[in-house]
């Protein structure tokens, strides 16, 4: 077990480097760069615009860029933002924070949900429970977050024309006023800013993950052993939870994993939608600038997070799944 | 009646002293009289992008921080007239020869930290965006024809700007806003340039950022809020004619919302106080909420077109192609492509009806710089299709494109930026109509940079036919792009060989020059007016059209700007001047 962890890390090393690799030749590859957009603006001469790409390295080879970079990358120093003239990790860190508030109740929500609906989806299998689920469930899945987010809205408008208050707010993290409040005021405050990005996030995820419960469950609950357990005249209940559940959630231990770098990468669009102050929207300018440094260093950071999250969910699998054997 | 006198005597001198010290906001920018306003409160306003630094001497983005908090410079333009007044100045004066203006710095201004604001101030801002290590976007405002324009310190409150040549935009420079010479000038000895850009960063704690303007920040939390407040000391020298301290406002909000359909959700519920809807839905929204008396609030549809242009750009560079090259240089050929372009229909269709025509350099708003007896080509199809006869294109080919007498078909590849529906739906009306009169027009829409690139390259065959596109940023000053109108400029986009081409190009280069060394207003406007003139006939671009601008806000505020000020230029009010009404 310690050589095949010692191998994977071993691995992981190529990988890294040539993963970053292409990264950085991908966003090296879109036409123009930073300063493009500062070359139509009449009150800029072609020489200062020349200055700036030789101050921001820009008008070097690529590879001599992408070694630099990785010089500094190794001295766990991400680079310095164009746009915003500071250390990437500064500019970064506070949004992925933001994005957090977001992302881990919506994933918890999401295991918590999802899971029982496709339990009760296959234990009733056809019943009127399941079908209204199911029509719910593809709903989701064929709904857009953003789209979902912008319906939100509407409808929250609308309540506010109705009875004159806003019962959730339309869009943000915080109040006005937010600095002045007291601190339980305060995270009262960020829980109900949270409230509906935090529903639109999930219902997508809930769809596809409920679906998926649901067919792992059938497909366990017609195994031979099930039968065996049954006839052995165990009550339903244990037949359900402790053996075939115990089996059906496997492959989301697998998943587990994989959770790691989503904690860092946001909510996607609900954010631009909702104005909550997320990476997304944080990410989505870096791209439209072509702030280089900010996208190779948020790729990199989510690349090592993926790097490690499937070591985890390897090692998980192995140690709840008895079929697995890493020798 | 001795001691009396005395005492008169004194009070008078606090009087001028007084005088000397204070700047009054006149009545006349605001609808609202000082009896009627109301002290603090909180004005809520939305950016569509985050803030980045709040270090004046880096920051590139248009609305950046440091322009926010304090926006003003020795002079300032009075929005009811447009000239400049002296404003951190109490006076000026220029010499005979025109190449120096000397200002008297009004005295008893603080900043915020309390010092006193002197001549140093000005000289260490000017040094520091004029050394090219700090990578300052003002740097080339410091320079006319490459030539420096340089500062000098009589004593405490009394400078000199010099200027290498008599300067149209001069009064513009000298309006640079000035920075804390006791915070950035030791840093600067001790560190240079790398010492600068560190400072002032996002994370610097507010406290410690000082401004001369109505501003501080209070708080700022990335990617959602900015939160300022009044600045006492600028109150001190800036009043209302009451003698009210400005601004009257406590705070100052900005949210940050990346979606305009955020912003306007926002705008509807009540969360924001001010926006400037573009599209004829969002305003529909807001009029339609306004009349079933769910909002409180006023629009302003149609107030002013905006500072900005849209425009067909034929490429007179394509030595690999001679056909086409003849073709792009003609302007008996730019004249038929500016009848085939319905400015009406792209107001219409594009603007949904909101939009203003153009057809010279000058941006609409302008008006006073605009030449009301400039030809302009309008939509005639009849027209196009005789000026293509002239060139010699008189037949068809069985697909119906014209052709010349040996067989070449008139056919140019036309482009625009992806993703800006606006300028892809002028282009399609640009193809349909072309292909009436037996054009046949390819379009495609590319990315952004590649486009810029195409544009600017330079040399005698460059890779592109025709381009729509737009810039912005004028001058109420001179309103010829100082890199646009000269041939060798870096955006003389239809022609980058490095030199004029055309005799009327080399008329315009000559103009220009002359237009921006005459100080003289008329003059220089009548000059304006003969380059609109050759503009017309040479056509260099083919103006299409622009949008409006349509100012709102909720009633809560007062103080917004009498209508005859409200313009893209001016705004919809001075923030000083506004207050809550409830």
């Amino acid at each position: 077990m310690t050589a095949y962890i010692l191998r994977r890390i071993l691995y992981l090393i190529p990988t890294f480097f040539g993963a970053t690799f292409l990264a950085f030749l991908i966003i090296q590859m879109a036409p123009g760069d930073y300063l493009t957009q500062l070359e139509l603006d009449p009150k800029v001469t072609p020489e200062t615009i020349a200055r700036l790409r030789a101050q921001f390295g820009l008008d070097r080879p690529v590879y001599e860029q992408y070694l630099l970079w990785m010089n500094n990358l190794l001295h766990l120093n991400l680079g310095y933002s164009f746009a915003y003239q500071a250390p990437v990790l500064e500019v970064i860190w506070p949004r992925v924070v933001n994005s957090m508030v977001i992302v881990i109740p919506s994933t918890l929500l999401l295991y918590l949900v999802a899971i029982p609906i496709g339990v009760y989806g296959a234990v009733r299998q056809y019943s009127l429970g399941d079908r209204i689920l199911s029509f719910l469930a593809y709903v989701g899945l064929s709904v857009p977050s953003f789209f979902l987010a912008l319906i939100a809205i509407y409808l929250l408008l609308q309540l506010k024309f109705r009875t004159g208050t806003l019962i959730f707010p339309v869009s943000g993290m915080t109040s006005s006023g937010f600095e002045q409040m007291p601190p339980l005021r305060q995270l009262l405050d960020i829980a109900w800013h949270a409230v509906v990005p935090v529903l639109v996030a999930t219902a997508n995820d809930i769809a596809g993950l409920s679906r998926l419960m649901r067919g792992q469950m059938l497909e366990v609950l017609g195994l031979d052993y099930i039968r065996t357990a049954r006839a052995k005249g165990l009550s339903e209940r244990v037949v359900l939870y402790k053996h075939a559940f115990r089996n059906a959630v496997i492959p989301f231990v697998a998943t587990l994993g994989g959770l790691l770098p989503s904690l860092i990468s946001g909510a996607g669009f609900v954010e631009v939608v909702m104005a909550w102050p997320g990476i997304t929207p944080f990410f989505l300018d870096a791209i439209a600038n072509q702030d280089l440094y900010v996208i190779a260093g948020f790729l990199t950071v989510s690349l090592v997070l993926l790097m490690i999250g499937n070591l985890i969910s390897d090692l998980l699998l192995a140690w709840v799944d008895p079929r697995i054997r890493y020798d | 009646m001795k001691k009396a006198l005395v005492v008169l005597a004194g009070l008078l001198a606090l009087a001028s002293v007084a005088n000397a010290q204070t700047f009054v906001w006149p009545q006349k920018w605001t609808v609202a009289k000082p009896s009627e306003v109301r002290r603090g409160g909180t004005l809520r306003a939305s950016v569509i992008s985050d803030y980045r630094t709040f270090n004046p001497f880096i920051t590139a983005e248009a609305g950046n921080v440091p322009s926010i908090i304090s926006p003003y410079g020795l002079v300032r333009r009075d929005p009811s007239t447009g000239d400049w007044i002296p404003y951190m100045a109490e006076s000026f004066t220029v010499s005979a020869n025109k190449l120096e203006i000397t200002f008297k710095i009004r005295r008893g201004m603080k900043w915020s930290d309390g010092r006193p604001i002197t001549a140093d101030d000005w000289i260490t801002t000017w040094r520091i965006h004029t050394d090219k290590a700090v990578g300052s976007n003002s740097y080339d405002s410091f320079f006319i024809d490459g030539k420096p324009i340089t500062l000098q310190k009589i004593d405490d409150y009394t400078l000199r700007i010099s200027y290498p040549k008599p300067d149209a935009t001069a009064f513009a420079v000298a309006a640079f806003v000035p920075w804390p010479a006791h915070v950035f000038g030791p840093v600067y000895q001790r560190e240079g340039a790398e010492g600068i850009k560190k400072m002032w960063t996002l994370n610097e704690n507010p406290d410690n950022i000082v401004s001369a303007g109505p501003w501080l920040i209070e708080s700022y939390r990335p990617g959602e809020r900015l939160v300022l407040k009044r600045n006492p000391a600028f109150g001190e020298w800036n009043k209302d004619e009451a003698g009210n301290p400005l601004p009257y406002l406590d705070r100052y909000e900005i949210k940050i919302v990346k979606d305009t359909n955020a912003q306007l959700a926002e705008f509807l519920a009540g969360n924001i106080d001010v926006l400037a809807p573009s599209t004829v839905d969002h305003i529909s929204q807001i009029r339609q909420a306004i009349q079933q008396g769910r909002l409180d609030a006023t629009i302003k549809v149609n107030a002013s077109p905006v500072a900005s242009s849209q425009f067909m750009v034929f490429n007179w560079n394509k030595s690999s192609d001679p056909f086409k090259q003849n073709l792009f240089r003609s302007d008996k050929f730019r004249r038929a492509m500016s009848h085939i372009v319905n400015r009406q229909a792209v107001v219409d269709i594009v603007y949904g009806g909101l939009g203003t025509p153009m057809y010279t350099s000058v941006y609409p708003v302008l008006t006073q710089w605009i030449n009301p007896r400039v030809p302009k080509y309008e939509y005639n199809l009849q027209e196009a299709a005789k000026l293509l006869a002239e060139l010699g294109f008189s037949k068809k080919d069985r697909e119906g494109y014209l052709v010349d007498n040996r067989g070449r078909r008139l056919e140019f590849n036309l482009a625009t930026n992806a993703g800006n529906a606006q300028r892809e739906q002028m282009a399609k009306l640009i193809v349909d109509e072309a292909k009436k009169v037996g054009v046949k027009i390819n379009f495609s829409a590319i990315d952004f940079n590649t486009l810029v690139g195409q544009l600017l390259s330079s040399g005698a065959d460059r890779p592109f036919d025709a381009i729509i596109i737009g810039l912005s940023g004028g001058d109420l000053d001179w309103p010829f792009g100082s890199n646009v109108v000269p041939c060798k400029g870096n955006l003389h986009m239809w022609n980058k060989s490095g030199q004029c081409l055309d005799p009327r190009e080399t008329q315009l280069d000559a103009l220009y020059s002359r237009g921006r060394t005459e100080l003289e207003f008329q003059k220089r406007r009548e000059i304006g007016f003969q380059m609109q003139q050759i503009e017309a006939q040479l056509l260099p671009v083919i103006y299409i059209a622009g949008h409006n601008y349509h100012p709102a806000w909720n009633n809560r505020l007062g103080g917004e700007h009498p209508d005859a000020l409200i313009s893209a230029i001016w705004g919809q009010r001075q923030l000083e001047l506004t207050f809550i009404k409830r």
